[in-house]
C-alpha cells in the first residue's frame, strides 16, 4: 500500500504540474482527489486494514490528499493570476492611437535646430522686418550703384515706394544680410548673432527656384577673428545638423558685401564624396556662401574696419532641408500642401 | 565660360603629370568654379579615319553603297552609306561600333552597332557631319553628304579628335563666380591664374610684325564725345581681306570653346576675344560716311542692329557713328549697315574700351546682351587692347597674308592707373590666423602680376592694370589674393574665444517658438507658410479693405500685385486646397505666423534716412471640419485661444463682442479677442459668403487671428502652486434644461453664486448640451458638473444634497432652469 501511495504522489504532481487552463486542473483535482478518486476508494480500504495498520496507512493518506489538495490551490492561484479574461484571440496588429496630429513646417524645425545650436554657441537671434529699403538691401552692403539686383526683375519693389533712392525706396527683402547690420547698429560689439528669416526674389520658379524662400545668417564681429575661425563655426554646425562627422571646406567666393568671400561646401552625404547625380559628381555640394564682413558693411554698421573684423555665412535653408530628407522639389515649401507637410512630423 | 587646355597651353607650360582633375580641382578652390570637363576623346569616341578603297552598288537598293574601307591595322571592312559623294580614295569619318552618333543629326545620341542594312552585313557607318557635332565645322549642303577628311594629313585608323587636331580637353566654368574678375573672361586670363597657381612662367603675346613701324595718321579719323564712356579707341584700316573661311585651327578653337565659326573676319574679332577678353569689331570700311564718333544717342535715334532689329535709342546709349548715323550699339553689337558683307574686303577693326557704366543698361533696354557686353559690364582696362591689338595684327597677316594695314589711329584720353593699397603685414597675420614668410607673399603676388615692397610693418602694393577697375583697392583684396593662392585648406583652422558677460534672454523670440510649438503639438494643428502676395480674387472674398495694403511694381502675377494685410487670405485659399483632398476630409487645422504689412505709420528704426512702415507679425490659424460641427469647432478654437496665455507664458486675454465683427465672419460666431481692453484679434467663423468664395461648400472653418506684436511674453513663469486640498473633493452632476438663450457664462455664475464662507461650491464646469426629442423645442438641457469641497472637513451626502439643491433652486430662480427627470 505504502508503493500504492507514492505512486498516487507522483502521478499528482505531475498532472497537476501539467494542466495549464483552470479547467484542466478542475479535471485533475476530480481525478486525484475527488469522490471517485483513487485515493478516495483507497481511504474506503483502510476499515478492511490489519487494525495495527490502520492509524499510520489512514494518517498517510490523508496526509497525501492534503499535500495534493494544497498543490491544486496554489496551481488554481498560479492559473487564475495569469489569465486576465482576455481571449487568447485579442489582436496585436491592430494600430496604435496617434497622438495629436499637428506639426511644425520642416523648415521651422530645421530653423529650431539652428537656433538650438547657435544658442548653445552663445549666439542671440535677431529678426528684421519683411519690408526694407534699398539703404539697407544694398547701399550699406557695399552693392556697387548699378548692379542688377538693385532692379526689379531681380528685386520686389512696392508700388509708389520704388522712386528715389537709399532710405526711402522700399522692397520686400531680397536676403538676410541687411538686418545684421540693422543689428550692429542698435547693439554694442562684441557680436554674435543669427537672424533667421524669409526673403523674396523675382524670379521664374521650377523645383530649384522660389520667389519665396528663407535664408539663416549667422554673423561674428570681434577684434580678432581670423577667417579659419569660421570654418570651425561651420563644421560644427553642419556635424550637429546632421548628425555625423561632415567634411567642410572653403574655396574663394564673391559676393559684394564680404572679403574675402568664401563658398563653403560639404561633402556630398548621399555618395559620400565619391560623386554621384547630387553631387554633380563631385563629391562636394555647394551649401552656403560666407566670408569676412566688408569693410565698408563694418562701416555702415558704425564701427572701424580697422579694429573690427569677422566672419558670416548664409545658409540656404530650404537647400538643407531638401538634403536632409530627399525634396525634389523647392515650391512645395510654400503649397501648404498637408500631404507634404504631414510627413515631416 | 568654356577654357579650352589646348589654347591655355600656348600660354603657359603646365608641370608634368598636373591631371585635369588638379587643375580643375585648385581653379575651383582658389580661383573660379570649374562645373565639369568634356574631353574630345570621350564625345568621339570609336570614331576613327578610314579610306575608301572602293565604292560597290548595293544589290538591293539605289541609294546605298558598299563602300570598302580600310579602317587602319590592315583592317578592310564594308560598310553601307548613303552618302551622295563617296568616292574611291576619299577618306572619311567612321563611326564603329561603340560609337555614339545623332541619326541624320536629329534626336538624342545613339550606339552604334553591327547592323544589316537591306540585307548587306555594315561595319558600323560613316558619318556626315551633323551625326557627329561636327556641322559647324563641316557645314554640308545636304543630309547624304558625308565629311570629306581627304585634306587631312592622317592615316586610316587615326582617331578622329586627332585627325582634327582637337584632341583637347573643355573646361566649362560657372560664370557667377567670374563676376568680380574681368580678367579671367579669356584664355590668357586663365593661363595667368594657372601659372601663379602652379609657378610656372606666362608666356608673352609676341608683338605683331604687322604693327612694327605703324603710326598714327589721319586716314582714319576717331573722335570721342564721351571720354567718361570710352577710355580708348583704337582703329585699323585693313585692307585686302576677304569673308573666305578662316582657317581650320582657329575655326576648331573658337568652336570647341561653343563659338560658331562664320567667316575668317569675324572669327578673328572673336578669337581675340575668347583669347584675351577684350572684345573687338570688324566692320565694313565702305558703308562708312567720313570718320567715327563715339558718342551718346539722340532720344529717339534710329538704329538697325545686325540681324535686321530697329531700336529706338535713348540720350543715356552710347553709339558708334560715322558722319551720318549712329553704325552700332557700342561694346554691345554691330548695326546692319557697317555690317561685314559677302563682298567686304576693306574692314575697320575697332579695339575700344567702353566703361562698364551705362553698358549694362543699354544691353537690358534692348535685350541684347553678347558675349562682348558680358565682358564690359565687368570693367575692362584699356591697356589689355595692345594685347588684342597685337594679337589680332598676327592673325590678320596669317589668314590674309596680301592684306595691309593703311591706316591706323589709337585714341587713348584716359589711360587706367594701377591701384596702389598700403598693407600692414601685423593686420594681414592677425586676419590670416597665421603669417606667411615675406618672400612666399611677394612671389605670389608678383606672379599675379602685383608689385610689393615692403618696408617694416607696411607692404606696399601695385596692383596690375588688369585688377585695377574696381577689383582691387583695399588691403582685404590684398589678403585675399596671399589666402587663396596658399590655399584655404592650408589654414590651420582657429577656435572662436568668447567671453561670458550675461546669459542670452530674448523673451520675444522665445513667445514665437512657444506659440509655434503650442499650436503644433498641443493642439495638434499643422504650420504653413504661404507666399505674401495676395490674389485680388481672395481679398474681394473676404471683402478685406486694400486701402492701406502695399502693391508689388513688378507683381509675379497681374492679379497677385497687393502683399498682405492679413494672413487670412493665403491661409484660407490654403485651407481650400486641402479640404479637396480625401485624406483630410475628416477635417484638419492650420496655422501661419508671419508678417503682414499696412502703408502707415512710419517710423525710423536703425537708421535716420530710412523710414519703414510698422509691419506687424500675427498668428492665424483655420479650423476646418463638417459644417454640421459649428458647435464643436468653435469649442476647439475657443480653447486653443483660451489656453494659449497659460500655456505659452504670457500676459492672460480675453473675450469680448463689442457692436460689429470682422467682414469675413459668421454674423453670429465672432468674438473680438482682447488684452486691456484693446482688440488684439478674432475668433470667428469663416462666414458663408466668404466660404464660397474660395469654393469651399461643405466645411466650416473656425478661424483665429491674433497679433503677435500685441502680446506679452511674462518675464518668466508665472502661474503659483495651490495648496493640495486637505479633505478630498466631491464631484456631482446636474443636467437641467433652460431656454435657448440662456447662456453658459450665466449658468455658471448662478451655479457657483456669490461665494459665502459655508459655500461649499468651488466650480461649476461645462460638460455638455443637448437637444433632441426629450428636450422641447428652443429649450436645452445642460449638464454641469459641480465640484464641492470644504477646507474644514469631509463632506457628508447631507453637505453636498443640501448644496446641490441650493445650486438648483438658484438657477431654476434666476435662470428658469428646470431639473431633467
Amino acid at each position: 500500500m505504502k508503493e500504492k501511495l507514492a505512486e498516487l504522489r507522483l502521478d499528482g504532481e505531475k498532472r497537476i504540474e501539467a494542466a495549464s487552463t483552470l479547467a484542466e486542473l478542475q479535471a485533475a483535482k476530480g481525478a486525484l482527489v475527488g469522490k471517485k478518486s483513487a485515493l478516495t476508494e483507497l481511504l474506503k480500504e483502510i476499515p478492511k486494514l490489519d487494525p495495527a495498520r490502520r492509524p499510520e496507512m489512514g494518517s498517510a493518506t490523508n496526509e497525501l490528499k492534503n499535500y495534493l489538495a494544497g498543490l491544486i490551490e496554489e496551481r488554481e492561484e498560479a492559473l487564475r493570476l495569469k489569465s486576465a479574461e482576455i481571449s487568447p484571440d485579442f489582436d496585436l496588429t491592430v494600430p496604435g492611437i496617434p497622438p495629436l496630429s499637428g506639426g511644425l513646417h520642416p523648415i521651422t524645425q530645421m530653423r529650431y535646430d539652428l537656433d538650438d545650436t547657435f544658442r548653445s554657441l552663445g549666439f542671440e537671434i535677431f529678426q528684421e522686418d519683411d519690408i526694407t529699403s534699398e539703404l539697407f538691401a544694398f547701399d550699406n552692403l557695399n552693392f556697387p550703384p548699378d548692379h542688377p539686383a538693385r532692379e526689379s526683375m531681380d528685386t520686389y519693389w512696392l508700388r509708389g515706394h520704388d522712386h528715389g533712392r537709399g532710405g526711402e525706396r522700399l522692397c520686400l527683402r531680397p536676403h538676410l544680410t541687411g538686418a545684421s547690420v540693422r543689428y550692429m547698429k542698435s547693439h554694442e560689439p562684441p557680436y554674435r548673432f543669427v537672424y533667421p528669416g524669409r526673403v523674396y526674389r523675382n524670379e521664374t520658379t521650377d523645383a530649384r527656384h522660389e520667389r519665396a524662400f528663407f535664408q539663416y545668417e549667422a554673423l561674428i564681429v570681434d577684434r580678432d577673428v581670423p577667417f579659419s575661425s569660421g570654418r570651425v563655426m561651420v563644421k560644427g554646425i553642419l556635424d550637429r545638423v546632421f548628425g555625423r562627422d561632415v567634411p567642410v571646406r572653403m574655396r574663394v567666393g564673391f559676393f559684394p558685401f564680404v572679403e574675402p568671400g568664401f563658398e563653403i561646401d560639404m561633402g556630398c552625404l548621399v555618395c559620400g564624396g565619391k560623386g554621384c547625380s547630387v553631387c554633380k559628381y563631385v563629391g562636394w555640394i555647394e551649401i552656403m556662401p560666407g566670408g569676412t564682413p566688408h569693410p565698408n558693411v563694418l562701416r555702415s554698421a558704425g564701427l572701424d574696419p580697422a579694429l573690427y573684423t569677422g566672419f558670416y555665412v548664409n545658409i540656404g535653408l530650404d537647400r538643407l532641408v531638401m538634403m536632409r530628407y530627399g525634396v525634389d522639389d523647392v515650391r512645395l515649401f510654400h503649397s501648404a500642401d498637408l500631404r507634404f507637410l504631414s510627413q515631416f512630423r | 565660360m568654356k577654357i579650352s587646355l589646348d589654347w591655355l597651353k600656348d600660354y603657359i607650360d603646365l608641370p608634368d603629370g598636373t591631371s585635369l582633375q588638379k587643375i580643375a580641382y585648385d581653379l575651383t578652390m582658389s580661383t573660379v568654379e570649374v562645373e565639369g570637363c568634356e574631353a574630345m576623346s570621350e564625345k568621339f569616341q570609336n570614331i576613327v579615319v578610314g579610306e575608301i578603297i572602293e565604292v560597290l552598288p548595293h544589290p538591293n537598293a539605289d541609294k546605298l553603297k558598299i563602300c570598302r574601307t580600310d579602317i587602319g591595322c590592315g583592317e578592310t571592312r564594308e560598310i553601307v552609306c548613303g552618302g551622295t559623294n563617296l568616292k574611291g580614295g576619299m577618306k572619311v569619318a567612321v563611326a564603329k561600333p561603340g560609337a555614339m552618333v545623332r541619326w541624320h543629326g536629329e534626336g538624342g545620341l545613339v550606339e552604334i552597332k553591327n547592323a544589316k542594312l537591306r540585307g548587306v552585313e555594315s561595319y558600323g557607318m560613316i558619318c556626315a557631319s551633323s551625326e557627329i557635332g561636327l556641322f559647324e565645322l563641316f557645314p554640308a549642303d545636304g543630309e547624304a553628304v558625308i565629311i570629306d577628311l581627304s585634306d587631312f594629313d592622317a592615316r586610316p585608323g587615326t582617331r578622329l579628335e586627332a585627325a582634327l587636331g582637337i584632341d583637347d580637353v573643355i573646361l566649362e566654368i560657372d560664370n557667377r563666380s567670374l563676376t568680380n574678375r574681368p580678367d579671367l573672361w579669356g584664355h590668357y586670363g586663365i593661363a595667368r591664374e594657372l601659372s601663379a597657381l602652379y609657378d610656372v612662367p606666362l608666356k608673352e603675346i609676341p608683338a605683331a610684325e604687322a604693327l612694327k613701324g605703324l603710326a598714327p595718321g589721319p586716314g582714319l579719323r576717331v573722335g570721342i564725345d564721351v571720354p567718361e564712356r570710352c577710355a580708348r579707341y583704337m582703329g585699323f584700316r585693313i585692307e585686302n581681306v576677304s569673308t573666305k573661311a578662316a582657317s581650320f585651327k582657329i575655326q576648331s578653337r573658337i568652336w570647341r570653346v561653343g563659338q560658331r565659326p562664320i567667316n575668317a573676319l569675324v572669327d578673328i574679332t572673336n578669337y581675340v576675344m575668347l583669347a584675351v577678353g577684350q572684345p573687338t569689331h570688324a566692320f565694313d570700311h565702305g558703308n562708312i560716311k567720313g570718320g567715327i564718333t563715339v558718342r551718346m544717342a539722340r532720344d529717339g535715334e534710329k538704329l538697325t542692329l545686325l540681324g535686321g532689329r530697329e531700336l529706338s535709342l535713348t540720350a543715356e546709349d552710347l553709339v558708334i557713328a560715322d558722319d551720318d548715323e549712329a553704325v552700332a550699339l557700342a561694346g554691345i553689337k554691330g548695326g546692319s549697315k557697317d555690317s561685314i558683307l559677302d563682298d567686304t574686303t576693306d574692314v575697320i577693326l575697332e579695339i575700344a574700351n567702353f566703361s562698364p557704366i551705362g553698358i549694362r543698361k543699354t544691353a537690358t533696354r534692348f535685350e541684347t546682351r553678347t558675349e562682348a557686353s558680358v565682358r564690359f559690364e565687368k570693367g575692362i582696362d584699356p591697356q589689355r587692347a595692345d594685347l588684342a591689338a597685337s594679337m589680332a595684327a598676327s592673325l590678320f597677316a596669317d589668314e590674309f597674308p596680301g592684306m595691309r594695314i593703311t591706316a591706323f589711329t589709337d585714341n587713348y584720353p584716359r589711360p587706367l592707373g594701377r591701384a596702389l593699397v598700403e598693407v600692414s603685414l601685423g593686420w594681414l597675420a592677425k586676419r590670416m590666423g597665421q603669417g606667411i614668410p615675406q618672400e612666399a607673399m611677394l612671389s605670389t603676388l608678383g606672379r599675379l602680376g602685383f608689385t610689393a615692397e615692403i618696408d617694416g610693418d607696411v607692404m606696399t602694393v601695385s596692383a596690375p592694370t588688369w585688377r585695377s577697375t574696381g577689383d582691387i583697392s583695399l588691403p582685404d583684396d590684398i589678403m585675399e589674393e596671399i589666402a587663396r593662392l596658399h590655399g584655404y585648406e592650408n589654414f590651420t583652422p582657429t577656435p572662436i574665444t568668447s567671453t561670458f558677460e550675461r546669459p542670452i534672454n530674448q523673451r520675444g523670440h522665445e513667445l514665437e517658438r512657444r506659440l509655434r510649438e503650442y499650436l503644433s503639438f498641443r493642439c495638434g494643428m499643422q504650420e504653413v507658410f504661404t507666399y505674401p502676395w495676395v490674389k485680388d480674387e481672395h481679398i474681394e472674398a473676404l471683402s478685406l479693405p486694400t486701402d492701406g495694403m502695399f502693391q508689388l511694381a513688378a507683381p509675379p502675377a497681374p492679379d497677385e500685385s497687393h502683399i498682405r494685410s492679413s494672413l487670412l487670405p493665403n491661409l484660407i485659399d490654403a485651407v481650400s486646397k486641402n479640404v479637396r483632398f480625401a485624406e483630410f476630409a475628416d477635417g484638419f487645422a492650420i496655422y501661419e505666423l508671419a508678417q503682414v504689412y499696412i502703408d502707415h505709420g512710419y517710423e525710423t528704426r536703425q537708421d535716420e534716412r530710412e523710414k519703414l512702415p510698422v509691419q506687424r507679425r500675427r498668428l492665424a490659424g483655420a479650423l476646418v471640419g463638417g459644417a454640421g460641427d459649428v458647435r464643436g469647432l468653435f469649442r476647439r478654437g475657443k480653447g486653443i485661444v483660451e489656453n494659449m496665455p497659460r500655456l505659452t507664458h504670457m500676459e492672460p486675454f480675453s473675450f469680448s463682442r463689442p457692436e460689429e465683427g470682422p467682414a469675413w465672419a459668421d454674423d453670429t460666431v465672432w468674438l473680438c479677442v482682447t488684452r486691456s481692453g484693446e482688440t488684439i484679434g478674432h475668433l470667428a467663423l469663416l462666414s458663408k459668403r466668404a466660404a464660397l468664395g474660395y469654393g469651399i461648400k461643405q466645411a466650416a472653418v473656425m478661424i483665429f487671428d491674433i497679433d503677435v506684436d500685441a502680446l506679452e511674453p511674462l518675464p518668466s513663469r508665472a502661474n503659483r502652486f495651490a495648496h493640495l486640498p486637505e479633505y478630498p473633493l466631491s464631484e456631482y452632476d446636474i443636467s437641467m434644461v433652460f431656454d435657448e438663450s440662456v447662456k453658459w457664462a450665466d449658468i455658471e455664475a448662478a451655479a457657483v453664486g456669490k461665494k459665502g464662507p459655508a459655500d461649499i461650491v468651488r466650480e461649476a464646469r461645462f460638460i455638455d448640451e443637448y437637444r433632441g426629442s426629450q428636450i422641447p423645442s428652443g429649450k436645452k438641457s445642460v449638464t454641469a458638473r459641480l465640484v464641492l469641497g470644504s477646507d474644514a472637513r469631509t463632506l457628508t451626502s447631507e453637505d453636498i444634497e443640501k448644496s446641490v439643491g441650493m445650486i438648483t433652486k438658484r438657477l431654476s430662480k434666476q435662470l428658469g432652469g428646470e431639473l431633467r427627470a
